[in-house]
């Protein structure tokens, strides 16, 4: 097969993408967790900066806001290497997304069950950390796999900044073999492939915070 | 002692609570009756702070309920139980019983846990304790509810409608265990609609219309032709709910 040799390349390539993918898909959690829990923050202040960071980055192109990290902030001093500034901006997009999801998982808890938390003294961030977290996940685990597939497909723009990723080993092959079908091809099977894998570990998961509702666990 | 003074609540042009004294001793079953809407949820949830008072004033054992310093202490001397019983739905039937232990008591983990296990013993749930909530029936969360409120070792027990939710089996379930703690002295504060059984627990009942106090009576004499039930309004409920 023509595209034999290139293979360990774009094995880097794909290995590139999973690390990239796999911090900013932590760090958009964690920034979705975040934001979630200001934009639901009885402070009017913490909730409307929070509003205003989703409204802003959900309304902005990817790869503008890429460029301007990369290309924009050197000009005002800020350097940050390609592959920072790839998770970080990733992990920014994702957020504001991740936190739009967790957001209504959050208010679709149960006032009660916060009174029975309240009532008994727990502290507020006990009773985030204890209750509202744990309760808003199991709910919003589905529609935060869809965000964290699309965190993956939109990986494949770093390519633009300098970044080798999977679609920039890809488009490297491609000119250098004049084979763009074969190698191609071979992208749409791996991204598909590691979409297949987030699906079936958000299912894992689904199937893990809500094992109360499992009708064979006792 | 939990004590009333005048509280006042309205909910927008709706007046909830028209000026309510009330005083529960340490070691008295008081049972509050009234038609729905007459506001005796509406005063529990007061004693236990989440409503804010619009006027009065409510203290347990002279913690003042409306002011957050002294909410806190107040909280750890009484704790309630749900009509729709609000158990955490993430979590066991033991960690419900234990997650406030824990954090708010800082009693250790091992020791809250073999505590939280001999309560749900008691309530005859000693082989559900590791189940969820939803794995549980209506009876068997609201004991799980009691165990979770008394494993806080409240002064109080504030109980609001404990067994509107649930049919007269589950019901009865629940009612044994009140009948158990009411025998071991627990101070209890028991909004309900199970006249029969207020009757045979409480020392004291009060009758809520239309958020005033209407009577406060020892049971027996609630009950007497010439004590509450000389009341129109009274023997109109009780006629009413026992032909229910």
């Amino acid at each position: 097969m023509i595209l034999a040799p290139h293979v360990p390349f774009l094995l880097k390539g794909a290995l590139l993408t999973a690390e990239a993918c796999a911090l900013a898909l932590f760090g958009s959690l964690v920034i979705g967790l975040l934001v979630a829990a200001l934009r639901t923050s009885s402070s009017p202040l913490l909730s409307r900066a929070a509003f205003i960071y989703v409204d802003l980055f959900r309304n902005i192109p990817f790869i503008v806001q890429l460029f301007f990290f990369f290309y924009g902030l050197p000009e005002i001093g800020i350097y940050i290497d390609a592959f920072t500034t790839g998770v970080l901006a990733l992990s920014i997009a994702g957020g504001a997304f991740s936190s739009d999801v967790i957001r209504s998982g959050i208010l679709a808890i149960d006032t009660g069950i916060l009174e029975a938390a309240e009532v008994s003294g727990l502290s507020k961030p006990t009773i985030f950390r204890k209750i509202v977290m744990p309760i808003a996940l199991r709910t919003s685990i589905r529609p935060l796999g869809s965000v964290f597939i699309n965190l993956v497909l939109t990986s494949s723009i770093l390519s633009t900044i300098t970044l080798n990723e999977l679609t920039g080993s890809a488009k490297i092959v491609a000119s250098d073999t004049f084979r763009p079908f074969e190698v191609y091809a071979v992208l749409l099977i791996v991204y598909a492939s590691l979409t297949y894998l987030i699906s079936l570990a958000i299912g894992a998961l689904h199937r893990r915070l809500n094992r109360d509702r499992m009708p064979d666990v006792a | 002692m939990i004590r009333a003074r005048g509280v006042q609540k309205s909910f927008g042009s709706a007046v909830v609570l028209d000026g309510i004294d009330l005083d529960v001793n340490v070691g008295e079953v008081v049972s509050i009756l009234g038609s729905s809407g007459s506001g005796k949820s509406t005063l529990i949830r007061c004693m236990n702070g989440l409503e804010r008072l619009d006027g009065g004033l409510i203290t347990i054992d002279d913690f003042d309920v409306s002011n957050p310093k002294d909410l806190a202490e107040a909280r750890k001397r009484s704790a309630t139980v749900f009509q729709l019983f609000n158990l955490y739905p993430h979590m066991t039937a033991v960690e419900n019983v234990t997650l406030a232990p824990i954090q708010v008591l800082r009693i250790p983990r091992a020791q809250a846990e073999s505590e939280a296990r001999a309560l749900l013993d008691s309530v005859g749930l000693g082989a559900r304790a590791d189940a969820y909530p939803a794995q549980l029936s209506g009876g068997q969360r609201q004991r799980v509810g009691i165990c979770r409120a008394l494993a806080m070792k409240p002064r109080y027990l504030l109980l609001d409608e404990i067994t509107s939710a649930l049919d007269p089996e589950m019901t009865a379930e629940v009612l044994n265990i009140l009948a158990q703690l009411a025998r071991t002295g627990t101070t209890m504060v028991f909004v309900t609609h199970e006249i029969e059984f207020a009757r045979t627990i409480s020392s004291r009942i009060v009758f809520l219309d239309k958020g005033r106090l209407v009577v406060d009576l020892p049971t027996d004499r609630f009950f007497a032709g010439d004590g509450g039930m000389a009341n129109a309004r009274i023997a109109q409920f009780l006629s009413k709910m026992r032909k229910e």
